[in-house]
C-alpha cells in the first residue's frame, strides 16, 4: 500500500503519517496513539470509529489542531500543521476546520444568526457579509426562519443544524464532527446524518466524523477503526452507495 | 476594530445575562467612585467658599493696616498720666505709597473709635470713615438705599451707610423706614442713606466685617474727629492718634502684586523702623497658600476614597477569575472555532472594563447623590468639577484594565482540550 499521500494526483485534505501521542504523568508514560497513518480525500465522508480508550478523542484533538502530536506528521492541505505557532494554528482552525460538537456548544446568549457568525467574527469578516452568509447557511440547514431565536428556544436537532451551519461559515477544508448525534434521539439523529449526507454528496463538503457508534458506519465512504491507539484494520473503502443496504442509524 | 465592536456587544450580552452578579460585582467600584466624587466635591466646595472670601478682599489688592505696636510693660506704667499714643499709617505713607509704580489708587479707611450705643449698652459696631471707592473695592452689595455721592465727601455730609448687622442690632425687626432715619453717635447725628450687605463675609484686619460697620465719608470723619481718640483705660486718660487704619492698594495688574507688595513692605520697614505698627496682607498670596493646602487635603481625601476602589477592583478580579473557570467550555469552543488567545484575552478584558466603566458611571451618579445630601443636611457647599468626573471615569476604566488583565490572561491560557472536555 505504501506511504499514504505519496500519490500527488490525489487531492488529499488530511494526511496523517505515523502520528503518535504519549501522555506523560509524572514518571509514567502513557502512549495513547501508537502510530496512525490515515488520509482523507477532498469530498470524502470518513468515519473514525473506536470505543472509549481507543485514542479516538486524542486523535480528534490532533485532527482539530487543539493538541499537537508527540510524533509523526499531520498535513492539512499540504501544510504540516503539527508544529505551527499558536497564532498560525488558530488561524488554520478558523479557516480550514469546521468543528461540530456532541453537545452542540452553541452560545446560549447569542442569537442563531450570531452563533453562525462566530467563526466569521474571528476570521475578521465584515458584518454585512457575515449577515448574508449566516442567512444562506441557516437556510441551507433548513432554519432560515429561526435566525432571531436563541439556542435555548430550539430543539436538540435544530441546535445541531445551527452548529453545522456555524461549522460551514468559513467554508472550511473539512468538517470535523465529534459524535454529532450522541445527544440526539434516533429520529433526529437520522435527520442530522441525512443533512451531513446531503452536504457531502450535493455540495462536496469533506466530513470527518469521530464516533463510537458503529451503527453510523453505513454513511461513510471510508471507515477507520481505532483500537488501542492503532488502526485496527486497513482503511476500508465502502462499496458505492447504491450497492449498500441502508442501515438506519 | 471590527472584532472589538463585536466583543463589546458580546460583553454587554454577558453582563445582562448575569444582571445580579454584574451589579454586585461592580458595587465596589460604584462605592469607590461615588466616594471619590463626593470627597472631591466637598473639598472643592470648601476650597471655593474660602477662595470667594479671599477674592472678595480683592486679589488685585494689597491691604496695609495699622496695628497697635506691642507695648513695653515698663514704659507704660512709668509715664502713664496722659500719654499720647501715636502709631499706624500716616498721610505721608499714603502719599509715598501712592507714588509707587503700578499703584493705581489707594482707598483709605479710618476707624473713628467711637462707642456706638444701643440705649445705654455698648455694641461692637464700629464707626468707620471711608473713601468713595470702598464700595467697589470690597464688593459689598447695596441692599437698600444708595452709596455716598461725591458731593457727600465734598460737603462733609453727616450721612451714613450701615451694614446689614447694624440694621438688625439697632433697629427692631420689621422696621421698614430705616433708610432716611437718623442715628446718633455721641454728639453727632447721621442720616442713614443706605444699607449694605457683605455676602462674602470679608474681614479686613483690625477692622472686621463691613456688616458690623456704620460707614461715613472719610472727610466727615476727619472734620468731626480729627485723628484723635480719647479713651479711658482704668484710671488713666489716653489719647490715641492714628491717621489711617487701612489702605486698600489697588495694583494695576495682578502680575505686579508680588513686586509691589515687596516694595510697600520695604518702604514701611524703613519709614516705621522704630515700631512695628503696621501689617501687610496680600490676598493673592493667601489664595495661593490656601490652594496649596487645599490640594494636599484633596489628595489625602482622594487617596482614602481610592482605597475603596482598590478593594472594589480586587472584588472584580475575584469574580472574573471564578467566571473564567465557569466559562471554560465557552472559552474552549471559541478557541476551537478559531479564536486567537489574544481574542479571548480581549474579550474578558473588555468585559471587565465594561463592568468597571458602568460601575464608574453609576458611581458618579451616586457621588452626586451623596454630595447633594451633604449640602442639603449640613449646608456645606459641594462643587463638581468636570475634571473630577473625567478622573472618576478614567480611574474606573483603569481599575478594569488593572484588575481585569490577570483573569483575562488566565482565560487566554486555558487549554482548549481540557476545557472542552469539561461539561
Amino acid at each position: 500500500m505504501g506511504e499514504p499521500g505519496k500519490n500527488a494526483a490525489i487531492d488529499y485534505i488530511v494526511r496523517l503519517i505515523d502520528i503518535r501521542k504519549t501522555y506523560i504523568t509524572g514518571d509514567l508514560k502513557v502512549p495513547v496513539l501508537k502510530g496512525i497513518d490515515a488520509t482523507v480525500r477532498r469530498g470524502e465522508f470518513v468515519g473514525f470509529i473506536g470505543t472509549s480508550g481507543s485514542g479516538k478523542s486524542t486523535l480528534l484533538n490532533i485532527l482539530g489542531m487543539l493538541d499537537v502530536p508527540t510524533g509523526g506528521e499531520y498535513y492539512l492541505e499540504d501544510t504540516e500543521v503539527g508544529r505551527l505557532t499558536d497564532v498560525e494554528q488558530a488561524t488554520i482552525r478558523n479557516r480550514k476546520i469546521g468543528f461540530i460538537f456532541q453537545s452542540f456548544n452553541l452560545f446560549p446568549h447569542l442569537s442563531v444568526e450570531e452563533n453562525i457568525e462566530v467563526p466569521m467574527v474571528y476570521g475578521r469578516i465584515p458584518r454585512k457579509i457575515r449577515r448574508k452568509r449566516a442567512l444562506e447557511l441557516a437556510e441551507r440547514v433548513g432554519l432560515g426562519h429561526r435566525l432571531g431565536h436563541r439556542p435555548t428556544q430550539l430543539s436538540g436537532g435544530e441546535c445541531q443544524r445551527i452548529a453545522i451551519a456555524r461549522a460551514l461559515s468559513n467554508t472550511p477544508a473539512f468538517i470535523l464532527a465529534d459524535e454529532p448525534t450522541g445527544n440526539l434521539d434516533e429520529k433526529t439523529s437520522a435527520e442530522i446524518m441525512k443533512l451531513f449526507h446531503e452536504l457531502n454528496r450535493e455540495q462536496g463538503v469533506t466530513i470527518v466524523m469521530v464516533t463510537h457508534n458503529p451503527a453510523l458506519a453505513s454513511h461513510y465512504d471510508k471507515i477507520i477503526r481505532l483500537r488501542d491507539g492503532r488502526i485496527d484494520e486497513p482503511a476500508r473503502e465502502q462499496p458505492p452507495e447504491a450497492e449498500r443496504k441502508e442501515i438506519a442509524p | 476594530m471590527m472584532l472589538v465592536r463585536d466583543l463589546f456587544r458580546l460583553s454587554l450580552h454577558n453582563l445582562l445575562l448575569h444582571k445580579v452578579r454584574s451589579t454586585l460585582t461592580s458595587l465596589g467600584v460604584i462605592f469607590g467612585v461615588g466616594s471619590v466624587i463626593a470627597m472631591l466635591a466637598i473639598s472643592e466646595g470648601a476650597k471655593r467658599s474660602a477662595l470667594a472670601q479671599i477674592e472678595a478682599m480683592g486679589v488685585d489688592k494689597i491691604i496695609v493696616f495699622s496695628k497697635r505696636p506691642p507695648v513695653d510693660g515698663k514704659s507704660e506704667s512709668s509715664n502713664n498720666a496722659s500719654v499720647m499714643e501715636r502709631y499706624g499709617l500716616s498721610d505721608r505713607d499714603l502719599g509715598n505709597i501712592a507714588k509707587m509704580d503700578n499703584v493705581e489708587r489707594i482707598t483709605s479707611v479710618f476707624d473713628a473709635r467711637k462707642k456706638v450705643l444701643k440705649g445705654t449698652q455698648r455694641t461692637d459696631l464700629k464707626l468707620i470713615g471711608c473713601d468713595y471707592e470702598l464700595l467697589q473695592d470690597s464688593q459689598v452689595q447695596i441692599e437698600k438705599g444708595r452709596w455716598f455721592s461725591p458731593a457727600d465727601f465734598k460737603n462733609n455730609a453727616n450721612v451714613c451707610v450701615i451694614g446689614k448687622n447694624v440694621k438688625r442690632r439697632l433697629f427692631s425687626i420689621g422696621n421698614t423706614n430705616i433708610v432716611g432715619s437718623v442715628i446718633r453717635i455721641e454728639d453727632a447725628v447721621f442720616r442713614i442713606i443706605g444699607i449694605i450687605d457683605n455676602r462674602y463675609g470679608t474681614q479686613y484686619p483690625e477692622i472686621g466685617n463691613q456688616n458690623d460697620m456704620i460707614l461715613i465719608p472719610i472727610t466727615t470723619a476727619r472734620a468731626l474727629y480729627k485723628d484723635y481718640t480719647f479713651y479711658r483705660e482704668g484710671q488713666n486718660f489716653k489719647i490715641t492718634r492714628i491717621e489711617y487704619d487701612l489702605f486698600l492698594i489697588k495694583v494695576a495688574d495682578t502680575s505686579y502684586i508680588e513686586n509691589t507688595a515687596k516694595r510697600v513692605t520695604g518702604y514701611l520697614e524703613k519709614a516705621h523702623s522704630d515700631t512695628k505698627d503696621w501689617g501687610v496682607l496680600v490676598p493673592l498670596e493667601l489664595l495661593m497658600r490656601l490652594e496649596q493646602t487645599q490640594n494636599i487635603f484633596t489628595i489625602v481625601m482622594g487617596s482614602i476614597a481610592g482605597i475603596s476602589l482598590v478593594v472594589g477592583g480586587i472584588g472584580i478580579m475575584n469574580i472574573m477569575l471564578a467566571s473564567v473557570y465557569e466559562r471554560r467550555k465557552e472559552i474552549g469552543t471559541r478557541r476551537a472555532l478559531g479564536a486567537q488567545k489574544s481574542d479571548i484575552l480581549l474579550q474578558f478584558l473588555i468585559e471587565t472594563v465594561f463592568l468597571t466603566s458602568l460601575g464608574g458611571v453609576t458611581g458618579i451618579m451616586l457621588g452626586f447623590g451623596i454630595g447633594w445630601a451633604i449640602t442639603y443636611y449640613t449646608e456645606m457647599p459641594t462643587i463638581y468639577s468636570a475634571w473630577s468626573i473625567a478622573l472618576a471615569l478614567v480611574i474606573s476604566t483603569l481599575t478594569g484594565v488593572i484588575f481585569g488583565t490577570y483573569p483575562a490572561y488566565k482565560a487566554a491560557q486555558q487549554n482548549p482540550i481540557t476545557v472542552l472536555r469539561a461539561e
